[in-house]
């Protein structure tokens, strides 16, 4: 997928990169290539391409007018935030501009009365929880990667994280946002506006339907008490056993994440978290709340994992950042195990867990190819590290099959091709497996309403992009209301 | 540069935002990812052109990157040789090699600098006549401290009461000619624990320096000469009292090719390692803490100077927001970035501010100077002190 | 001619119909027929002879909110959703349920109940799956859980011209294509029709209890924002101003293990009183008794309508309170729902004249932030006020139903 050896289409974008330049800041247009490449992937390096053109915008304002002037050259564009998705949602195009949010990182208020942040979009997830912990409050949703990854990438990507079994997502969490449309409006979508929920729709849209550029999150009362438990089984199927019979006995803890013997070796290298030796799998529970109800459930949860060979409970918070810090470093750390991996996002049906999981093992004996499993388990969130040597002929592309099947698994056991990465380009190929033509079709119709022109991040999320005066492929012929001259076709 | 050590990044930004650079500018190619991409693209067969210099050159060296990746990247290793990459095919422009000639011809010498003390009052004076000539320039006659009675440091620091150990000491350069007296305060504090204290005459810079400057064979020289001098003295562990020095020295091994033959340690490690025996007297502050990146993060060195310190009865410690980005001083990067190095100066003195403490301790002699530097630019004062004067108080009941 | 032709063709389809009466009007407008399709795909088949004959429809669950949103512009046909009434997968062990859109909620807590689970939506009794979903009610324990959309995890719908469409799933962790049942949540009808829905649930909560309090309107605001930064962490907070200028009662809900303890934690914010049971009041709307299929609005525009068929809704940033408890006393309305998410219902004091009722909400509309009428009989009643993006809300309609079938012009700028 690399971009190959062509100079980028720099030369095609002259005129808008001339009209960039005399509307913006002097240093925030970037077109020298040995800076424009460093920009040529995200946290997914897989896919790359070195975008036409960089522009780092510092207002809603700027972000309007570049938008507005690639509307008027007709030039597609892409919006990065920290540059950490794991799908290639922020993949450039070399025909046109990618809009970096990093220099809008201004917290522009905290509400605490009304329990809102209003902040731009390139503000650390992290940095929200930092403005506020002192006072008692936090954000919720924490992806792994919270202290880099932008609240701009995380409507976009309607980021999850250990936390959302419990708190919810993303989108449970953003109260209004003031995004700039496809065509260069800035529109302000509120969930306390009448109308349709077009909020809802945007955040997860993966920057399809327009930028954020304002967003207004839900600040979170931090609990009285939280009780991390770290428990280290024999085997995973021990592990998953506790899993169901936890949610059974009515519990709904902050986080249950589970990871297995290959990953905790990864962690264990990388940031040394100290977990039980000789565990098969490790469980970290965390439990939140008033403490009367935590210590309940505590003591339920100590039955629940009697199973356990080792059972640890953080007695601070230190104790309780390292319990999580193996969890958290996971993914990168499997870097220090393996020369290359993919990291792989498929959700099934929590009761799913044991057989699918037998099954990625099948795989990965069938094509050699090794797999740490780390995942959420709570919600039934897989993150798969595919392994393999990228020295090896051929190494990589049974991983790719490997990739793959599990995705295949998830689809067939009711589950989802993407818990929390997105489809970016990464997974686009991917969506016809979960999703009926007249789904895609129907998704499409958002889409054509948003961006009509199809420049806002085009090639991602949807597999084949149709031009939106084209009649979807469900409806065979020519719309009846068409040819009877009752309507037109939009 | 070592295309392994650039494939281990697997580019998941966690390092971005302990950056300095990326922390000012947002930008990715001033980011450790970025340089890191940019190696890459060097490596592939891009030459280096003056932009890409410019990113290398503002990377200030902190290692907060190395302490934030999970992957375990040896950017610490990587700068180093891109700089030496640097400095060998790059070109710089006249007035620039000017001043890093000035800069890596004075410093290391403690001689030269020597010369340059009864000036340091004229230097304040001149900085904004200085600053107009070149911004690196008036930087400097900023930062210019002002200096101490020069105190001779006697060759072997006897152990009070039982004697615990025989310690080697550095004296360094900028430490030795602008901070004498935290050399002074390290020696007593040192013999009041129970060591003896040997500290060889003849040392110069240690060449860290250098190495953070891509200078390779000035620093090789110098670090042989520093090998040279402690064994001669035949110690078997050297206390190094500035960060920046202790990290290079800990790196001997690799820069030299062999083992120097006797073990290094940051004060506070040292100290820590060997239990506290001496009777501490109370000092009533509010102290907050600046880890010296060199010490935080390339020797790992964060616990030890705060048990030290919460070990000193009413002391208050405080801890300072953002810790863990880099005060701007970096070395010598005050002068050659003199911009970045203000925004960051100014941005941690406004971190230190928020903590209400009335005295700032680090380990570092260009982290004090940089912080004490900024806060007088923003109005403030705030008292400062090496870790080793803190002690030295207190061990000795009088006051700061 | 072209009647007797929809007829027919609308009975080829195989679908049950009927004439309709008066008792099938939607917001007062009496559709020709009504039809009662008893699968997704008789829905399909039904709605693509609307879009051959050009048949306007609306569809309805419970009829318990058919009076809310303005009249439709047109209306052939009521699609009535009671025979979809199945409950098609309870997943216990992955805490999901999925069912049909006329499944009442009644229903619906019923069967999850059998098995100690819940959908933590507090419905209007008689509302269906889709209803609730069709018109976003939330109920008091929406501060907790959410409204209906952060709930819901799957939707399939029927688009105007037959398209049958899914999207999310039956995992609560998704994020694969848009998310049409956010878009479908709240769109009273005017996108498609919603044919089914997934839900997350959670375990029923070992004990309850409700601590009650009556207070004065000027305490209100402190009370609930310390209530709701409680670390004893309620459900629910909800208020009850039954007199336009009286005392107000303040009722929180702690649910979970340890209840009673917590209550007793609130009781020490708040003092009052905790009790088992909620108070009377809780979790139903101001207007008392829901009108059903009422007639005609306006024949006699000058006279007072009864109050119940009235309902005003405002939303505001919580610190906001009590600027909106004096509009809602100087404008005579009593009020009830939750100050701590920013949503009360307001409903006037006996009868209200069309004339009366818009000034007190265009009064309103000056000092609360967002004010809207989901239920007046009065046609001069601004229902939904200013609507910031509309103008892309117009452009969703005109995609979904280029040929303005679809209850059209029940919702915001007449869409």
């Amino acid at each position: 997928m690399h971009a190959g050896d062509a100079p980028p289409a720099t030369a095609a974008l002259d005129p808008l990169t001339a009209a960039l330049r005399s509307s913006l800041p002097a240093d925030s247009v970037i077109t020298d290539p040995v800076r424009l490449r460093t920009y040529e992937c995200d946290g997914l390096t897989y896919h790359r391409a070195t975008p036409g053109v960089v522009v780092l915008p510092e207002t809603a304002e700027q972000v309007a007018r570049v938008v507005r002037l690639c509307n008027e050259f007709a030039v597609p564009f892409v919006a990065r935030g920290s540059g950490t998705g794991l799908s290639g949602g922020a993949l450039p195009r070399e025909d046109g501009v990618l809009i970096v949010t990093s220099k809008m990182r201004r917290v522009l208020e905290i509400d605490l009365p009304n329990h809102r942040a209003v902040v731009e979009p390139g503000v650390t997830n992290l940095a929200i929880t930092e403005a506020v912990r002192e006072q008692g409050y936090y954000y919720a949703p924490d992806p792994s990667s919270q202290q880099i990854c932008s609240i701009g990438g995380n409507v976009a990507e309607n980021s999850g994280g250990a936390h959302c079994l419990k708190y919810g997502f993303t989108v449970n969490h953003v109260e209004a946002c003031e995004i700039v449309t496809p065509d260069g409006d800035l529109v302000t979508l509120d969930r306390m506006d009448p109308g349709y929920d077009l909020l809802g729709a945007f955040v997860g849209s993966e920057g399809t339907l327009g930028i954020a550029t304002r967003i207004t999150v839900r600040l979170s009362r931090a609990p009285e008490s939280v009780t991390t438990v770290l428990a280290a089984f024999e085997s995973i199927e021990q592990g998953g056993t506790a899993v169901s019979a936890i949610i059974a006995a009515g519990i709904v803890p902050a986080a249950i994440e589970m990871m297995d013997a290959l990953s905790i070796e990864a962690a264990e290298a990388a940031v040394a978290c100290s977990y039980p030796e000789g565990a098969g799998a490790v469980l970290i529970v965390e439990l939140d709340g008033p403490a009367a109800e935590v210590a309940r459930q505590f003591d339920r949860l100590k039955e629940i994992c009697s199973g356990a060979f080792e059972l640890r409970v953080a007695a601070d918070p230190a104790e309780r950042a390292a319990i999580w810090k193996g969890r958290k470093s996971a993914f990168a750390a499997v870097g220090r195990i393996s020369p290359a991996y993919i990291v792989q996002d498929g959700v099934v049906p929590r009761t799913a867990l044991p057989e699918v999981l037998a099954a990625i093992d099948r795989l990965s004996a069938e094509h050699r190819i090794r797999v740490a499993n780390v995942f959420h388990a709570g919600d039934g969130n897989l993150h798969p590290l595919v392994l393999f040597d990228d020295g090896e002929p051929g190494a990589g592309e049974r991983a790719e099959v490997v990739s793959g099947a599990i995705l295949d698994l998830c689809v067939e056991h009711g589950g989802s091709i993407t818990g929390e990465h997105g489809v970016g380009v990464d997974k686009v190929r991917y969506m016809p497996r979960m999703f009926s033509e007249a789904d895609l079709d129907t998704m499409q119709l958002v889409r054509c309403a948003f961006d009509p022109r199809g420049l806002s991040n085009p090639g991602k999320v949807f597999p084949t992009p149709r031009l939106c005066g084209e009649v979807p492929g469900v409806r065979k012929g020519a719309h009846p209301l068409v040819e009877s001259g009752k309507a037109e076709q939009f | 540069m070592d295309p392994e050590l650039i494939d281990d990044c697997v580019h998941c930004g966690f390092c971005l935002p302990t950056c300095p650079t990326y922390v000012l500018w947002g930008e990715e190619m001033d980011s450790p990812r970025g340089r890191i991409h940019l190696m890459k693209q060097h490596v592939e067969g891009t030459p280096v052109t003056p932009e890409m210099a410019g990113h290398f050159d503002a990377c200030l060296g902190c290692m907060a990157c190395v302490t934030a990746c999970p992957s375990g990247v040896k950017y610490d290793r990587l700068i180093e040789q891109t700089r030496a990459e640097v400095e060998r095919a790059h070109e710089r422009d006249p007035r620039e090699r000017a001043v890093r000639g000035l800069v890596f011809g004075l410093f290391p010498y403690p001689r030269r600098l020597r010369l340059l003390r009864p000036g340091m009052w004229l230097a304040e004076r001149l900085a904004p006549f200085l600053e107009r000539a070149h911004p690196s320039l008036g930087a400097m006659a900023g930062l210019a401290p002002r200096v101490e009675r020069r105190q001779r440091m006697p060759r072997l620091v006897r152990a009070r009461g039982e004697r615990r150990a025989v310690v080697g000491m550095l004296t360094g350069c900028v430490q030795g000619e602008f901070f004498p007296q935290v050399n002074a305060a390290t020696a007593r504090v040192l013999a009041l624990e129970g060591c003896d204290v040997l500290i060889p005459a003849g040392q110069g810079c240690c060449g860290a320096l250098s190495v953070h400057a891509g200078r390779a064979d000035q620093a090789r020289r110098l670090a042989r000469r520093t090998v040279r001098t402690f064994r001669k003295a035949g110690v078997d562990t050297v206390v190094v009292n500035a960060a920046g020095c202790g990290s290079s020295m800990k790196e001997y091994a690799e820069l030299l090719g062999a083992e120097p033959g006797f073990r290094v340690m940051d004060l506070s490690e040292f100290l820590v390692e060997l239990g506290p025996v001496a009777e501490r007297h109370p000092l009533p502050f509010a102290v907050a803490y600046h880890d010296a990146c060199h010490l935080a993060h390339a020797q790992g060195i964060r616990a030890q100077p705060r048990e030290l310190l919460r070990g000193i009865p009413g002391l208050e410690l405080r801890e300072v927001p953002e810790a863990a980005i880099c005060c701007g001083s970096a070395g010598t990067y005050n002068i050659f970035q003199p911009e970045a190095a203000r925004d960051l100066g100014d941005r941690k003195a406004k971190a230190v501010g928020s903590t209400g403490a009335e005295l700032l301790v680090s380990a570092n002699p260009g982290c004090t100077m940089q912080i004490a530097a900024a806060m007088r630019r923003g109005g403030a004062t705030i008292r400062v002190a090496h870790t080793a004067e803190v002690l030295d108080a207190s061990l000795r009941g009088v006051s700061l | 001619m072209s009647q007797l032709k929809s007829r027919e063709s609308l009975d080829k389809t195989g679908v049950t119909i009927r004439d309709a009466d008066e008792g099938d009007a939607v917001a007062g407008v009496v559709p020709r027929w009504v039809t009662l399709p008893e699968t997704v795909e008789e829905i399909s088949a039904v709605l693509r002879v609307c879009a051959e004959q050009d048949l306007a429809l609306a569809p309805v669950g419970g009829g318990t909110k058919l009076h809310w949103g303005r009249p439709p512009e047109r209306c052939d046909v009521l699609l009535d959703l009671c025979c979809l009434n199945e409950i098609l997968e309870h997943a216990s062990g992955d805490l999901v349920v999925r069912a049909q859109a006329g499944v009442t909620m009644d229903a619906l807590t019923a069967a999850l109940a059998a098995e100690g689970q819940e959908l933590a939506l507090d419905a209007a009794p008689g509302a269906t799956v889709g209803g609730t979903l069709a018109t976003a009610t939330a109920g008091p324990r929406s501060f907790r859980y959410g409204t209906p959309r952060d709930l819901l995890i799957g939707i399939t719908v029927v688009l105007a011209d037959g398209t049958i469409a899914r999207s999310g799933g039956k995992v609560v962790k998704n994020v694969a294509g848009y998310d049409l049942g956010k878009l479908f949540t709240g769109s009273y009808g005017t996108l498609g029709v919603i044919a089914e829905a997934t839900f997350r649930l959670h375990p029923l909560p070992a004990d309850r209890r409700w601590l009650v309090t009556r207070v004065a309107p000027e305490r209100v605001r402190e009370l609930a924002v310390a209530l709701a930064a409680s670390q004893a962490e309620p459900s629910a907070v909800e208020i009850d101003r039954p007199d336009p200028g009286g005392p107000v009662t303040v009722a929180a809900l702690v649910e979970g293990s340890a209840a009673d303890l917590r209550a007793l934690a609130l009781r020490e914010v708040a003092g009052g009183e905790v009790a088992p049971g909620p108070p009377p009041w809780w979790g139903l709307l101001p207007d008392d008794e829901p009108p059903h299929g009422t007639g005609p609005a306006g024949e006699t525009p000058d006279a007072a309508r009864p109050a119940g068929e009235v309902l005003v809704e405002v939303r505001f940033p919580p610190n906001a309170l009590n600027g909106v408890l004096d509009a809602a006393r100087d404008a005579g309305f009593r009020l009830r729902g939750s100050p701590v998410s920013g949503r009360l219902h307001l409903a006037p004091v006996g009868e209200v004249t069309e004339e009366a009722l818009a000034a007190a909400v265009a009064g309103l509309r000056e000092r609360v932030a967002v004010v809207t009428v989901p239920a007046s009989p009065y046609e001069r009643v601004e229902r939904w006020g200013p609507v910031g993006a509309l103008p892309l809300m117009r452009r969703v309609k005109e995609r979904f139903d280029p040929g303005r079938r679809m209850s059209p012009g029940r919702f915001v700028g007449g869409i």
